[in-house]
């Protein structure tokens, strides 16, 4: 069974997944917001994708125009809607923007079941075959070198300071909600770009596979290569859908394992397998500083305390 | 000397408690403040109010002569206003460089094409930005422990960057929130000779919370008490510590360490 | 005029399910400040454990509920102490407890699919089919129960609250937990005792809805709605969750009566873009500041 089809496939699967994986760790991992629906998001890309391309001849709706339009079209639609629930949700307390996505990701399926030109429930075949394993690398190329740029620049700083402590980036001139907003729109045409080469995968999109599950698989990945890491998301992304497909036989337990598996995580090591570590060579560097650091001032922490007074303050060199 | 900033009657209401009360006062520029009282006095709230933090309910809060109520708080920090908090918010997983890197954005003004397409704006302002994080560490003493985590510090230290990341923003005026908490004397009396070389060095002024009196009759030029909402005295620190009502506000009991 | 009126009622039956659940809801996160997404899949669990109450120990209908009830508050505590106690220890950012909570309700959800299976599966007929009449107007006898038992519950629940001294505690809690732990009470088990309510509630409302629709493990889907439900009447207030719920429930009932049932799934989100544009904190919900 290990022929290059079927290894290209799941190559291009995690590919694809990837797209919308590094998208949400913007957003979770580095932003500190957590979605129920970013599979909403995949939905919105894959049908307006689909929108463009489809011919005519086959849909009547379809418009039969090239596939990056489908591409530009799918990544835009999901960034503009995103706008929009960021608008109404981003200035309120976390729990409302999870109860949002969750409401938002279900209510693009719901409409989806009722737009028949869409095919509604029962589906929409015949979108053409267009995701190849060469342009999927070159898009998640491009993805993971925007979002490392974008992450190492006072504008990912600002995003990261978000997630550490949201009234202290307040006061440290951040403007918080401009600042969730960009990284919420990115996120979103991430996840509609993932949905474009989705649909322009399976050559056939239908409601329910972007349903809550969806997105919680794809939260489940990105925690699980490490809230803050790039380089753990895509390590996850490869893992987490190639792991499945070897597997098979385990299908059923799939998700009862993530499931435990989160849980494990959340409560011991929520760094997950990166443990907030970049598999780069500055990230490496970063790594081993803190962690000398961290051994010298427990060190020098040690020494004094040996000296004559109880209290562990150094540094008195100021 | 004008007044950098100028409260007047103000007042936060929250449902039927009215936590500060018809408060006036105002810091020179250039000026050491202390703001002091029992807990619960509205200390803090007013450190809220001011930094945009909470709504006003009614009343003024003039910043180098303008009116900045109703401002959210990152464009009060924008306008030159910082602060530190009672209960240190650091950048907790973040280190010490980072989490002053990080208050430093201010500074620059590459765009997000320039970050992505990394532009020579980008390169040479993120440039600029790591040198005056460095120079802000160094200044502070505290380059040694650049690559630690905030979360490590010992806790003297980690008042100390909250001031550092406070200063990274050129603000005007400092609003220090208790950052003597938890200090012995010998800390204490460094943390005084801190902020009267941080006026000096940094040319802003301060208004600061302590409950330490040493810091406070140390270091402020002018004391404001408060009780229960309400302002109950101002002067100078000699004035103040021989007034009959701040005493029995107090209860003849000075906060120690 | 009697269809009108026939609608409202079935709405209310429908609210009183959504309102079990928004309550158990609401009472966690009127205590911990978080939405803990498990309610579903506890109260999904619910649905199960009286089902196989009824059809493999064949035990009569209430000791059935009863069952399924304790079940459920004993599960919500295990979920409890195992998700979320490790992060309140270690003061874990609140990001980690909807993530756990994320995690939790897949476990329980996909447990079910792996060992029980997915179909669906309906109770046995516990009441007579025939609906009792009142005038020219049908309720049916399911119905008038739930009614009834879910206005029982709900009335003991503010009774316990308002009236005993563990009720004083939680209300208390709901306030400021950590002052409320400066004042001597054990927090942990006011904790404790919240979810377990929560989970009880989990469990009639599982039962309910599990006898009036069918059993599967998605059933913990539905709880959107009442989270929406909450939200709406006031995420944290016991009255707003009820509100809220019997709401949507009449309303829902409205459009799949009057317009269409396909649209009668997105009243809820409706509802929730309503709620967020116009009053974010519900009907009946309080205005809180973040202390800094």
């Amino acid at each position: 069974m290990m022929d290059w089809t079927y290894i290209q496939g799941i190559l291009m699967l995690a590919g694809i997944n990837l797209i919308s994986v590094l998208g949400l760790s913007l957003l979770t991992g580095f932003t500190g917001l957590f979605s129920f629906g970013h599979a909403g998001f995949m939905a919105i890309g894959a049908y307006i994708g689909a929108l463009m391309t489809v011919s005519p001849s086959t849909t009547p709706a379809g418009l039969g125009l090239p596939f990056f339009v489908g591409i530009i079209a799918g990544g835009a639609a999901a960034g503009i809607v995103s706008y929009f629930i960021g608008r109404i949700t981003l200035n309120l307390k976390g729990d409302y923007f999870c109860i949002a996505t969750l409401g938002f990701g279900e209510a693009i399926r719901l409409i989806l079941n009722n737009v028949q030109i869409f095919g509604g429930s029962r589906g929409w075949p015949g979108v053409p075959y267009k995701s190849t394993l060469p342009v999927i690398i070159l898009v998640d190329v491009i993805a993971v070198l925007f979002l490392a740029n974008l992450i190492k620049s006072r504008h990912g700083r600002n995003m990261i300071a978000v997630r550490e402590e949201e009234l202290a980036a307040q006061i440290s001139g951040i403007d918080v909600f401009k600042y969730k907003m960009i990284a919420l729109i990115i996120s979103a045409v991430y996840a509609g770009v993932a949905g474009v080469f989705f649909g322009h995968y399976m050559t056939f999109i239908q409601p329910k596979m972007f349903s809550m599950t969806k997105s919680t698989e794809l939260t489940i990945i990105v925690i699980f290569g490490g809230l803050g890491s790039i380089s753990g998301s895509v390590l996850g992304a490869v893992l987490l859908t190639a792991l499945p497909e070897i597997l098979r036989a385990f299908e059923i337990w799939r998700l009862v394992f993530y499931g435990a598996a989160v849980i494990l995580i959340m409560i011991s090591r929520p760094k997950g397998l990166m443990g907030g570590m970049e598999l780069t060579p500055s990230g490496i560097r970063k790594a081993r500083l803190e962690r000398k650091a961290r051994l010298d001032a427990r060190a020098e922490a040690r020494r004094l305390n040996g000296l004559e007074d109880g209290s562990a303050e150094e540094g008195r060199g100021a | 000397m004008a007044a950098i900033l100028e409260i007047s009657n103000l007042t936060k209401r929250f449902g039927g408690l009215a936590a500060v009360n018809d408060v006036s006062f105002s810091v020179p520029d250039g000026g050491i403040v202390g703001l002091i009282g029992p807990n619960g006095a509205g200390k803090t709230t007013i450190f809220n109010l001011v930094t945009g933090v909470y709504s006003v309910t009614s009343g003024d809060v003039k910043f180098q002569g303008k009116s900045i109520v109703g401002l959210p708080p990152f464009k009060i920090a924008d306008k030159g206003i910082t602060r530190t908090f009672q209960n240190i918010r650091l950048f907790k997983n973040l280190t010490v460089f980072e989490n002053v890197l990080t208050a430093c954005h201010m500074s620059a003004q590459y765009n997000l094409a320039e970050t992505i397409l990394r532009l020579p704006r980008f390169r040479k302002e993120e440039k600029m930005l790591y040198e005056k994080a460095e120079n802000l560490l160094s200044i502070m003493g505290l380059t040694e422990r650049r690559d630690l985590v905030a979360n490590n510090l010992p806790y003297g230290m980690q008042r100390r960057l909250e001031i550092v990341r406070a200063l990274a923003l050129d603000p005007k005026l400092l609003l220090l929130d208790e950052p003597a908490a938890g200090m012995n004397p010998d800390e204490t009396e460094q943390l005084m000779n801190l902020i009267g070389r941080i006026r000096k060095d940094f040319n802003l002024s301060v208004l600061v919370i302590e409950h330490h009196m040493d810091l406070i009759m140390g270091v402020c030029e002018h004391i404001v008490v408060l009780n229960f909402g309400l302002k109950l005295a101002e002067g100078k620190p000699e004035e103040v510590a021989n007034n009959p009502k701040v005493v029995e506000a107090y209860l003849g009991t000075t906060e120690e360490a | 005029m009697t269809q009108f009126f026939q609608q409202v009622i079935n709405g209310l039956s429908i609210g009183s399910v959504y309102a079990l659940m928004a309550v158990g809801y609401s009472l966690v996160y009127s205590i911990m400040n978080f939405s803990n997404f498990a309610h579903g899949g506890v109260i999904m669990l619910g649905a199960y454990f009286g089902f196989f109450s009824l059809t493999l120990l064949h035990l009569p209908f209430f000791a059935a509920f009863l069952l399924a009830s304790f079940g459920t508050t004993i599960l919500a505590i295990i979920v409890e102490r195992i998700a979320y106690k490790p992060l309140r220890e270690r003061k874990a950012p609140f990001l980690y407890f909807i993530i756990s909570a994320m995690g939790a309700s897949i476990l329980l959800e996909n447990i079910v699919i792996a060992t029980i299976g997915p179909t669906f599966r309906t109770y046995p007929p516990v009441f007579e089919r025939t609906p009792i009449s009142i005038g020219p107007l049908a309720i049916g006898r399911l119905d008038l129960l739930m009614f009834a038992i879910s206005a029982a519950c709900l009335t003991a629940l503010i009774l316990f609250i308002e009236k005993t001294k563990m009720g004083k505690a939680i209300q208390a809690a709901a306030y400021n937990i950590k002052a409320c732990a400066l004042m001597g009470i054990n927090t942990d088990k006011v904790i404790l005792i919240v979810f377990g309510l929560g989970g009880f509630l989990a469990g009639v409302a599982g039962v309910f809805f599990g006898m009036k629709y069918t059993v599967y493990p998605q059933i913990g889907n539905i709880t959107t709605k009442s989270f929406i439900a909450a939200v709406f009447g006031g995420l944290g207030s016991l009255p707003g969750a009820v509100l809220g719920s019997v709401i949507l429930g009449t309303l829902e009932t409205f459009v799949a009566g009057y317009l269409s049932s396909q649209y009668r799934d997105l009243i809820a989100f409706v509802i929730l873009i309503g709620v967020l544009i116009i009053r974010p904190s519900g009907i009946m919900g309080k205005n809180t500041e973040d202390k800094a």
